[in-house]
């Protein structure tokens, strides 16, 4: 078990003020509350054990905010300025919270109180993320051989992404999802494991997808009050140790997809025989490649299918 | 942990050697269980022991520090991943082995039935995790001195360089005649004490064998080596063993480019300050200065990054250096560093020598050379195999005699005295030569308690 280089965590976050004003919501109608600070305060101390683990391991975080995505801290990425430090805590950790903390701050200053929350940009995030392990694991000439304090560039081994979801599934973005897990299968250089924590809100049918195809683990979060231990128990170790020992997997995944034309999530979807694109009722033109169907009672060329045979 | 003991080739990239456990663990695995108590009230020796365990260590490590009551050994056990086809289930005895290491640590105590971590490891090392606490275990920052401002990154790696490699320059060129940099007294005692260096007979010292293989190793591992007789050297001078400790590891987390105050500091510690300036793991000012750096050897303590930059020169070739070497045994390296020359110079007769190349070739005298400097055959990995056949035939040639202790049996009266007391002797085993014309034998030593009595038996017997 050598795992002398370390290895990459990139971790989304989807901070949708509303859903977590709702996590927050007090017990009758919430079992365990588990409120935005509280929940921040168990994430910290789960990025300073990632980071504890191994000088060399790396780590990036992505907020998912409504309307808007951005990267809150990249350890390949210089602090701007020299932080005061203090004797009774470990410089790195430090820069992580506060930096991050600081950010989260400064966006949700930005957000001001618009009439209506726009849906959070979990995609986009997630797309970010999976371009900075692309960019970062790529070698780069200009990244010359001086190797610096926390990490050598040229080295990513065993990325991973941690989706910490709180919304429920929008359907309009199963087909930037699904991209976004093909983009995770097939890397430049090595393949990315996507985990998917679903904290808040019902089960996520495209982040179960996302974690199943790239052989990461999904959990829907039923006891919010022990957030830390389940981050640390299926989320710490990377694939190396996961051989040996295991992290929580699904005994069920819901593979359905949506539609491409109300974005509805199908139970039997109707397939153009081209381009596959699928559709919740038979079309005569199919939208996405142009293509005239034959109509429905004629041919069998648009088929049926059952939700578990679908795209994967 | 241990790898498994027989691997097919080219597996390699496949599944990677165990880690190898950290030379420090063994050496912390015998410290009283009272030392490494007062060493687990740290939070940043907490953390620093947390990086050296293997990773299957670490998780475990982890995964019980935010539990507050003991958990059944079998709940764990049973995260444990069961690969029912192979006879000896591989990852329960990891995990066995995971948990003994940290039971001997006395990070996880009594590993049978309940699994709890040490109530004063989990206390400090949750604080390092949250930064919490008031230990200030993680290095009192000095005071900003605007006349005097701290010593630059790139200044800290070349004194850091530059220390270490007087310290190797000093020991690869000892037998050479050449006079380089002395280290300083300490460092010098030091290499003497852990058997690297000895004076002959008052003479200068002399590069040991062990010395040898030192050398060859990674600046990481020769490090470490170092530092731990240091630590067996503190035992002996009375120093107090958690606070070197911990001071190295304060040293580990401490962040490079920045100056701390040596005022906080503990007795012993303010002692190791000297120590630890010749090595190059620290920069002060002046002796006497109340502040310090820490350098890029010290922060990269407890990681397997390399801890120096690998070249001191400005030359605008590359700094990883490259070594061709031909199956007509001919070498190619491509370095301006005088101390991986004078390192190549160990088993390679040079021949050519340019600015940043160096030509030589492997020959029967080099490798003789080598091999009488403690050199062993097997530590030349990744050869081509002419090359690798040829040196362990110039090996086996050095190893044609073989000394044994022992009795050399004479002047028998008969032949078949003679030949009674050898039979007897090739019964147990213990004949090692013999020559019926003159009518000796030579046996080993165990045997020589045996064979006397014999003859005691016959010849009294004889008389009788």
């Amino acid at each position: 078990m050598d795992d002398s280089k370390g290895c990459h965590l990139s971790v989304v976050i989807d901070l949708s003020p509303a859903q977590w004003h709702l996590s927050a919501a007090a017990p009758p109608t919430n079992l365990h509350p588990l409120p935005l600070n509280s929940f921040l305060a168990q994430l910290l101390a789960f990025l300073n054990a990632h980071i504890a683990s191994k000088h060399e391991n790396t780590l990036a975080v992505f907020g998912a905010f409504p309307g808007k995505s951005m990267m809150l801290y990249a350890s390949t990425d210089p602090a701007t300025e020299l932080q005061a430090i203090d004797a009774n805590s470990y410089p790195p950790f430090k820069l992580v919270d506060s930096t991050i903390v600081t950010r989260i701050m400064e966006e949700f200053d930005d957000l001001g109180e618009p009439a209506e929350e726009a849906p959070t940009s979990l995609v986009s995030a997630l797309t970010k993320a999976l371009c900075y392990v692309n960019r970062v694991s790529i070698p780069t000439s200009s990244t010359s051989n001086k190797p610096t304090e926390d990490h050598d560039p040229n080295v990513l081994p065993d990325p991973r992404i941690l989706v910490l979801s709180v919304s429920p599934d929008l359907s309009t973005s199963y087909i930037p999802i699904m991209n976004a897990i093909f983009s995770a299968q097939k890397l430049a250089y090595q393949k990315v494991t996507i985990d998917v924590c679903q904290i808040y809100g019902p089960d996520s049918v495209f982040l179960q997808q996302a974690a199943h195809l790239t052989g990461g683990s999904y959990i829907f979060l039923e006891r919010r009050d022990a957030l830390l231990q389940y981050l640390i128990m299926s989320f710490l170790s990377p694939p190396l140790i996961r051989k040996t020992l295991s992290v929580p997997t699904q005994d069920k995944i819901d593979f359905r997809a949506a539609c491409f034309c109300h974005k509805n999530i199908v139970d039997i979807g109707f397939v153009c025989s081209i381009c596959l694109s699928i559709f919740c009722q038979p079309v005569p033109v199919c939208s996405t490649c142009r293509q005239d169907q034959v109509p429905y009672e004629d041919t069998p060329e648009i088929e049926c299918l059952s939700a578990d045979a679908s795209l994967c | 942990m241990a790898s498994s003991s027989i691997r097919a080739p080219g597996t390699a990239d496949a599944t990677p050697p165990t880690a190898l456990v950290h030379p420090l663990i063994p050496f912390l695995q015998q410290q009283s269980q009272n030392t490494l108590t007062r060493l687990y009230q740290l939070p940043s020796s907490c953390l620093s022991i947390y990086r050296l365990l293997a990773p299957l260590e670490r998780q475990l490590v982890m995964s019980l520090l935010w539990l507050e009551s003991a958990i059944p050994a079998a709940t764990m056990a049973a995260w444990v991943v069961r690969d029912g086809k192979q006879l000896r289930p591989p990852h329960e005895w990891l995990y066995d082995g995971a948990l003994d290491t940290l039971a001997r640590l006395h990070i996880l105590p009594n590993a049978a039935a309940k699994l709890a971590l040490n109530p004063t490891f989990k206390t400090s090392f949750r604080q390092a995790i949250t930064g919490s606490g008031t230990s200030g275990s993680f290095g009192v920052p000095a005071e900003v001195d605007e006349k005097r401002p701290p010593l630059t990154v790139e200044g800290l790696d070349g004194y850091a360089l530059e220390r270490w490699e007087t310290i190797l320059h000093y020991m690869v060129s000892s037998g050479t005649g050449q006079s380089p940099t002395k280290p300083s007294t300490g460092v010098l005692y030091l290499l003497q004490r852990s058997g690297l260096m000895v004076s002959l007979r008052g003479g200068p010292l002399q590069i040991t064998s062990e010395g040898f293989q030192f050398l060859l190793h990674s600046p990481h591992d020769q490090l470490w080596a170092l530092l731990l007789q240091y630590l067996h050297l503190a035992e002996t001078r009375q120093m107090d063993l958690v606070e070197v400790l911990s001071f190295l590891f304060m040293l580990s987390t401490m962040q490079l480019g920045r100056e701390y105050s040596a005022d906080h500091l503990g007795v012993s510690q303010k002692a190791m300050l000297e120590d630890l300036r010749d090595y190059g793991l620290i920069w002060q000012r002046k002796p006497s200065s109340h502040r310090f750096s820490p350098t890029r050897l010290s922060t990269t303590l407890t990681s397997s990054s390399p801890p120096l930059p690998t070249t001191t020169t400005n030359s605008s070739g590359p700094a990883e250096g490259f070594i061709v070497l031909e199956t007509n045994y001919r070498i190619y390296a491509y370095t301006d560093n005088p101390l991986q020359t004078a390192v190549l110079n160990l088993f390679v007769s040079l021949k050519y020598r340019f600015p940043n190349l160096v030509v030589g070739s492997i020959t029967r005298d080099s490798v003789k050379k080598a091999l009488n400097n403690g050199i062993s055959a097997d530590q030349n990995p990744l050869l081509p195999v002419t090359v690798q056949d040829q040196i362990r035939l110039w090996e086996l040639e050095r190893n044609r005699l073989k000394s044994a202790d022992g009795y050399l049996y004479t002047s028998f009266t008969s032949q078949a005295d003679y030949e009674l007391v050898l039979n007897y002797a090739r019964e147990l085993g213990v004949v090692l030569w013999e020559s019926p014309a003159k009518r000796c034998f030579f046996g080993t030593q165990e045997g020589h308690a045996n064979i006397r009595g014999f003859i005691e038996r016959r010849t009294t017997g004889g008389m009788a």
